[in-house]
């Protein structure tokens, strides 16, 4: 993907670690798309969205010379995105019983199948539910790294992708194995 | 064989390749005789795949400008801060080099050291000076006032020391050595001036 989006991306982040705003802005053309993606996937609203967006490009032009280019840039500005998601998914406490309301979709124990689209199902999950399947599935960070992000253990991550998998079978009207 | 269908939990770590999963390989195998969990597998799949085909979202704004707003402010209080320590350093070993024959008597430098002292302190403030107003910023009238009357004492002395040339070698190097010291002083307060916006210098 680096090379992809951004040509000459050694070049690019060995300035903008000076602190060339030309690199930096670089940075941010190349990568606030997928970034935004990621928080838009991971947060309700647009709002929160570009608000992580405006934090995480924050962040990385702040700690650019941190980045000691064992991975990825793209991985790197992933994690500092993410980190920043979740964060705002904390802050806003009006879903602070996240955990316990697992009923957004009506009839999730019910066998008839309600055959939403991918989308409205993906948005039915709960909070932490989908931040999960996106980061696992998606993004493909591991349990481990999405455990440690989210205070948890590798386990809890496994557990509500586990669950968040089941629902999405039922509410995609996928047939019920028996 | 279990007769038992894999749960979620062994579909997952069989996708997933997660052999740190209790029972993996059993439900490897189960899967090998077993159509249905076949078919749950493949289901797990392809969603996963719709998952990741899910169209790109894509901010409504440019986030960049407010980024760099930020960027700029915080650079800006940075500098700010470090100047004001800066000055304050300067402020208190000017003190020292002005009070200092008094205070502590040192073995005194001689004429030539001194002078050069000077001078490089002068460098110094002048040096701060022009980072400082590389900014372009904005000050209000009373500071303004008060930078152009330093600024105008800085320039006489200038005049001075230009003229100091024709004087007597005997005479030349003290009268330089006050010029240059008096030059410090104001040099630092025009620097403060700048750091703190104070309109009541003491002229």
């Amino acid at each position: 993907m680096d090379g992809m989006t951004l040509p000459n991306a050694d070049a690019v982040i060995a300035r903008a670690k000076q602190g060339d705003p030309v690199a930096l802005e670089a940075l941010y053309r190349a990568y606030s798309g997928p970034a935004y993606n990621l928080a838009r996937r991971i947060c309700r609203t647009t709002e929160d969205a570009e608000d992580v967006l405006q934090e995480t490009f924050f962040e990385v032009c702040r700690s650019i010379r941190n980045y000691r280019g064992d991975g990825s840039i793209w991985g790197w500005i992933r994690t500092v995105t993410s980190s920043k998601a979740l964060m705002r998914l904390r802050r806003n406490k009006y879903r602070v019983t996240d955990d316990l309301h697992e009923d957004h979709a009506p009839g999730q124990n019910s066998s008839i199948a309600l055959r939403m689209d991918l989308e409205s199902a993906l948005d039915q999950l709960t909070d932490t539910a989908r931040a999960v399947v996106w980061l696992h599935d998606v993004e493909g960070f591991t349990h481990e790294e999405i455990g440690t992000q989210m205070g948890k253990t590798a386990s809890f991550s496994k557990s509500q992708l586990s669950r968040a998998h089941q629902r999405l079978r039922l509410w995609l009207g996928e047939e019920a194995m028996t | 064989m279990s007769t038992q269908h894999l749960t979620m939990d062994q579909l997952l770590a069989v996708r997933d390749g997660d052999r740190s999963e209790p029972a993996f390989a059993e439900a490897h195998r189960h899967l090998g005789a077993c159509p249905p969990c076949q078919q749950e597998l493949d289901r797990l799949h392809q969603r996963t795949a719709r998952l990741r085909s899910l169209a790109t979202l894509a901010p409504v704004t440019d986030q960049f400008p407010a980024v760099r707003a930020r960027l700029h402010w915080e650079a800006s209080h940075s500098r700010r801060r470090k100047l004001a320590s800066v000055g304050v350093a300067i402020a208190a070993t000017l003190l020292l080099f002005v009070a200092g024959d008094h205070l502590i008597s040192p073995p005194a430098l001689d004429a030539e050291q001194q002078l050069e002292t000077a001078m490089t302190r002068s460098q110094l403030l002048e040096q701060q000076l022009r980072e400082w107003s590389s900014g372009s910023r904005v000050v209000d009238g009373q500071t303004a006032a008060v930078v152009i009357q330093l600024e105008d004492r800085i320039a006489a002395l200038d005049r001075e020391l230009s003229q100091s040339a024709s004087r007597e070698a005997s005479e030349r190097l003290p009268h330089e050595l006050a010029l240059w010291q008096q030059r410090v002083g104001l040099m630092n307060a025009l620097v403060e001036v700048h750091v703190t916006r104070a309109s009541n210098v003491d002229l």
